[in-house]
């Protein structure tokens, strides 16, 4: 569980207390990604998890620490209450939003989002599962080193969840995710690096966990994943 | 729309006619101090076409008085929705300023412009700017997190995205606040005129104020309620069609 050894994205003894709070969110927090890949970063309500995942994304500031990265330029943070602008479609807003270099991305991700019959829809018109799937779907298709997805699948339904989750992993391997989720046997089963941030009264206040980094095609031990589980929920 | 604001209108224009007939008929007033209804409509016939073309004068001025002022606030409103210290000073002399009666400041307007249409347009557009301005301000200022993460995250967002979600976001309340202050440049255009003005409807109430007859300012006030009437449906009208083809049923 420990974090040694040369570090993607490290934080380093972070300390930060919104204004008018009691007790600070973080202190002396210190958590880091090794590699690219899907990690997750996982813990109980109100542990700091949004709050970190805009510090990592540079929209919040004023904290003590330092926060680290290396080949980092493009950090992305995305989450699921998120809107389009009422008056695109969804096929002119995709259309308008893609970088050049990623617009052969969109016929095969709208496809596999089965997002292809909302196409001429506008946002409100969606269902929540269609809209968040919708919303990872423009950042998915914008040039990022690092894409932090807080609760971006919330509305997914379970199958369709996984089907996504394996099909980032597929399209984007050299690509770093940070997804943020509730689900244990999720974040164990799918990624590769598991960050479980805990009470700021707990030492230390970040473990990391090794998930199962399941793909499709690769053999999964249950014994292995439920072990797993129970490391991140034992270390929560 | 059109008909329920008329007969809206001549529902309490005729309650109010009534109530003054009430208390001159109780009291035993003369005609002179208050008119019997053979007087008012025999004054009426005399006076509406008259009555008519200037009111459609004040009608005019206050037209574009309040675009003007929309247009104005609309300037205002995005430079003062800037967290610059520009932003926070216009945000900060616009709660200030609208505190003040622009009415008193009337006077000084017609001193240095006169009486013609400058002066009427000028405090027209003054009357109904600042209730624009501040909620234009207020609208404008807030942010709509929601949609405008995608924008600041990509570094794609400019002044004139902002504007427009905010805008597009806020689309009903900005059609309330324009046809709310449609009143106010209507009320500002009769006051300019009936302060110091040479024409319009408030000159000629004025005029009618002077010859002591209550019958000619009875039948301006039914001209001036029909015809903002007639303004306030048209606005509405706009703001309806613009949110009709904005806005879209949500979905499940």
């Amino acid at each position: 569980m420990g974090m040694n050894g040369a570090m993607l994205l490290e934080c380093k003894d972070i300390m930060f207390q919104y204004p008018g709070a009691d007790t600070p969110v973080f202190k002396d927090l210190a958590c880091g990604l090794r590699t690219p890949g899907f990690h997750a970063l996982f813990g109980p309500s109100g542990v700091g998890k949004t709050t970190l995942a805009r510090m990592i994304a540079g929209e919040i500031k004023g904290f003590s620490g330092q926060i680290a990265s290396e080949q980092m330029n493009n950090i992305l943070y995305s989450y699921n209450l998120e809107r389009l602008p009422g008056w695109y479609s969804v096929g002119d807003h995709l259309a308008e939003i893609t970088p050049s270099s990623n617009k052969d991305k969109i016929d095969d991700l709208i496809g596999f989002f089965g997002l292809r019959a909302c196409l001429d829809s506008r946002f409100a018109q969606m269902s929540l599962g269609q809209q968040n799937r919708t919303n990872l779907t423009r950042y998915l298709l914008q040039d990022f080193d690092l894409l932090i997805m807080d609760e971006s699948l919330a509305n997914v339904d379970e199958v369709t969840r996984e089907q996504i989750i394996l099909k980032i992993k597929e399209m984007f391997p050299a690509r770093c995710f940070l997804y943020i989720s509730h689900n244990v046997l999720e974040v164990s089963k799918f990624c590769n690096q598991i960050l479980v941030l805990r009470s700021v009264h707990k030492t230390p206040q970040a473990m990391s966990v090794v998930g199962q980094d399941y793909t499709e095609g690769k053999p999964l031990k249950k014994q292995d994943l439920e072990l797993t589980m129970l490391e991140v929920v034992h270390a929560a | 729309m059109l008909h329920r604001r008329i007969y809206q209108f001549v529902i309490v224009y005729f309650l109010g006619l009534a109530f003054l007939l009430l208390i001159k008929y109780i009291l035993n007033l003369s005609d002179y101090l208050i008119p019997g209804p053979q007087e008012i409509w025999r004054t009426a016939c005399r006076v509406v076409p008259r009555y008519l073309f200037s009111v459609m004068d004040t009608l005019s001025v206050a037209v574009i008085g309040h675009i003007l002022s929309i247009c104005l606030a609309t300037i205002v409103g995005i430079i003062g929705r800037l967290t610059t210290w520009v932003g926070s000073f216009i945000k900060v002399a616009a709660y200030n300023i609208q505190a003040y009666p622009i009415v008193a400041v009337a006077p000084i307007i017609f001193i240095l412009l006169g009486d013609g249409l400058s002066s009427r347009l000028l405090i027209a557009s003054m009357i109904c700017y600042f209730p624009l301005l501040l909620s234009f301000v207020g609208i404008l200022s807030e942010p709509v997190a929601d949609i405008e993460q995608f924008y600041i995250a990509t570094k794609r967002m400019n002044w004139r995205l902002q504007v427009k979600i905010r805008a597009f976001e806020n689309i009903t309340k900005i059609t309330t606040v324009v046809v709310g202050s449609a009143t106010l440049a209507m009320v500002g255009t009769i006051v300019a005129e009936f302060i110091a003005a040479n024409a319009g409807i408030g000159y000629s109430i004025r005029i009618a104020l002077y010859q002591s007859d209550l019958a000619k300012i009875l039948v301006a006030l039914f001209l001036i309620g029909t015809c903002t009437s007639l303004y306030l449906t048209c606005l509405e009208w706009i703001g309806r069609l613009a949110q009709k083809r904005w806005s879209v049923p949500r979905g499940g």
